[in-house]
């Protein structure tokens, strides 16, 4: 059965004061299994993050309905139990960072679930580990570079250890390292813990990682498939606000040309491959 | 050429003389030429932001100097309002920027400070809004009420319209779709060629910085590791690996083919470069095989 089941789901933000209620989503229906790595693209504005709170019932459908394990998520009963699911990484961290230490930053979600005190301390720890900010653990939040801070509140929702997480841009602010790392982090937790990972980026290098890639434009869905299936579309792509890879684009350009370098390459790894077999082919 | 902004041995405490103290900016001696386009990159940590909040004169030094045109920032600190005019800053979280009831209003917010007319403001702020691709459709809502890279372009905005002789931009892409930002860099770009200010650009995107700068800083632990030009930098790829950074897809691509003996040359920082290089070989390749 579906984890999280989207059906024809229209959203519009409270308008401003005399003016009229736009809206932002327009029927967006989809579906995410359990266990799933499913990476959502799209332009700015797109819809993205309102997907992403509607997931977890921080905001409620206009029209239609959001499913998390059969509870909908408009019903009050089970909020809670939704909440407890479906955990999400907000874009900008400092909308989620709350306490004035980091290791009681990371605790108040698991705190907030009632976790008993020995249980939190393990999991803070764990969590502060995963994201390689243990060493900052007495630091107070705000006094944290922009990166950093992004780590601290991954931390805080891999220690409510929830079945599914919901990552908006995480590594926006990250170095090329950290961005490996975090990737690395969430790919770990997806693999060995089964946790479902819905990840939001612009990072064309980061969704090629995924297991299915969803494209949004302008509050619809645009496409959707397997990375191989999506990056090959290049010009749509391009159409919509995105890109492909460094290494795809290459590819791509240098088959423009008349090279016959296969289709589909979405890495390094495979362009360096193909590329060398064109060029040293004995 | 006469550098226009030049750092002496600039160093930055925070909270200095407690068991927190942490020394974020460490003797850093840099020089700024005029109307050139500096790229900023360094792990997350690393000082980037500390460094340049000092340039504008948001954060005083613990010890160390900044010269603006020659001049100490700091002689007379009854001044360093001006600065700020001259060093246009847009942040790195660009939220904290925005403050009016309408985007417009925001944008125009600089250039009235700086001593324009509400009208001439708003012409700016419209101009302005129109180089970041701001719809016109979003000109009269709140800037809260705004996606997170559209938020972003109205952080811009405002400080382009301020015109600034230097404008620093701290991960001014970050969150932009792809599209957005390559107009945004692409107008960075010409911004600069028009008005021949000089641009300081931090990103953790290798590609955009080896697209549009001529110099590359590298922060490491709070020094400059590395000041040169952007092909002698990401020619130095082992070493930015071990600070927590790496070269472009693209240029790695090349270099690996090099290693494996391919004839491409090093210092590939572009997919049109890349292009260039490949085009001939592979297709000597094949015209070879044909003959054959
Ligand atoms: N609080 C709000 N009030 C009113 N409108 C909003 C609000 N937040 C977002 N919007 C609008 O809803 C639309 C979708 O915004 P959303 O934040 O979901 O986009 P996104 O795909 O996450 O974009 P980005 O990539 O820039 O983060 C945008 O047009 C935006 O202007
Ligand atoms: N207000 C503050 N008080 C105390 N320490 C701080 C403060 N702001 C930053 N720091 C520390 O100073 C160091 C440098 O931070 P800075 O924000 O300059 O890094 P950065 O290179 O911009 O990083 P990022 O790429 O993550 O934005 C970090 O170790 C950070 O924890
Ligand atoms: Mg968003
Ligand atoms: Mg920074």
């Amino acid at each position: 059965m579906e984890f999280i089941k989207a059906d024809n789901v229209r959203f519009a933000y409270e308008p401003a004061e005399g003016e009229l209620p736009r809206e932002v989503l327009h029927g967006v229906s989809l579906e995410i299994k359990k266990g799933e790595f499913v990476a959502l693209l799209g332009h700015n504005g797109c819809g993205k993050s309102t997907m992403a709170k509607l997931f977890n019932g921080m905001l409620l459908p206009t029209e239609g309905k959001v499913t998390v394990e059969g509870m909908d998520t408009a019903d009050e009963e089970t909020i809670y139990e939704v909440r407890r699911r479906v955990g999400l990484v907000q874009q900008n961290p400092d909308n989620q960072l709350v306490a004035s230490i980091v290791e009681e930053d990371v605790a108040f979600g698991p705190e907030n679930l009632g976790i008993e005190p020995k249980e939190i301390r393990r999991r803070v720890d764990e969590a502060l580990k995963a994201v390689d900010m243990y060493e900052y653990r007495e630091n107070a939040p705000y006094k944290l570079s922009g990166g950093q801070k992004q780590r601290v509140a991954i931390a805080g929702i891999i220690a409510m250890e929830p079945d599914c997480i919901v990552l908006d841009e995480p590594t926006a602010m990250l170095d090329p390292r950290g961005r490996d790392e975090v990737m690395e982090t969430i790919h770990k937790l997806n693999r060995e813990k089964g946790i479902t990972i819905i990840l939001i980026t612009h990072y064309m290098d980061e969704a090629v990682q995924a297991g299915r890639v969803i494209v949004m434009d302008e509050g619809n869905i645009l496409t959707e498939g397997t990375p191989r299936e999506v990056f090959s579309q290049v010009e749509l792509l391009k159409q919509h606000h995105l890109d492909v890879p460094q290494a795809t684009e290459l590819a791509y350009r240098l088959r423009s040309y008349g090279c016959g370098i296969p289709d589909g390459i979405l890495n390094e790894e495979e362009c360096v491959g193909a590329l060398y077999a064109l060029i040293r082919k004995e | 050429m006469a550098a226009v902004l030049e750092t002496q041995d600039l160093t930055y405490v925070y909270s200095p003389g407690s068991p927190f103290a942490r020394t974020a900016v460490d003797h850093v001696n840099i020089a700024i030429e005029e109307g050139e386009s500096v790229g900023v990159i360094g792990h997350t940590g690393s000082g980037k932001s500390t460094l340049i909040q000092q340039l504008n004169g948001l954060l005083r030094p613990t010890s160390g100097k900044i010269l603006l045109h020659g001049k100490d920032i700091w002689a007379e600190p009854k001044k360093i309002r001006a600065v700020r005019f001259q060093v246009g800053m847009v942040f790195q979280y660009p939220e904290y920027q925005l403050f009016e009831e309408t985007v417009l209003k925001d944008i125009a917010f600089g250039p009235k400070n700086k001593g324009l007319s509400d009208e001439e403001a708003m012409e700016k702020a419209k101009e302005a809004a129109e180089f970041t691709g701001l719809k016109r459709s979003l000109w009269e809502k709140s800037p809260f009420e705004l996606s997170g890279g559209e938020k972003r372009r109205v952080a811009i905005a405002g400080v382009i319209a301020m015109d600034p002789d230097v404008l620093v931009l701290d991960e001014p892409a970050a969150g932009l779709d792809p599209k957005g930002r390559d107009v945004l860099l692409a107008q960075i770009g010409s911004y600069h060629q028009h008005r021949k200010n000089t641009v300081l650009l931090i990103s953790h995107s290798m590609e955009d910085i080896a697209r549009t700068a001529d110099r590359v800083l590298v922060m490491n632990k709070g020094k400059a590791a590395m000041f040169d030009t952007t092909p002698n930098v990401f020619a130095r790829s082992a070493e930015l690996e071990t600070m927590g950074l790496r070269v472009p897809q693209v240029t790695a691509i090349m270099t690996r083919l090099q290693a494996m003996g391919c004839p491409v040359p090093s210092g590939v920082l572009t997919l049109e470069q890349a292009i260039k290089e490949l085009l001939p070989l592979v297709k000597k390749k094949e015209a070879d095989e044909n003959a054959q």
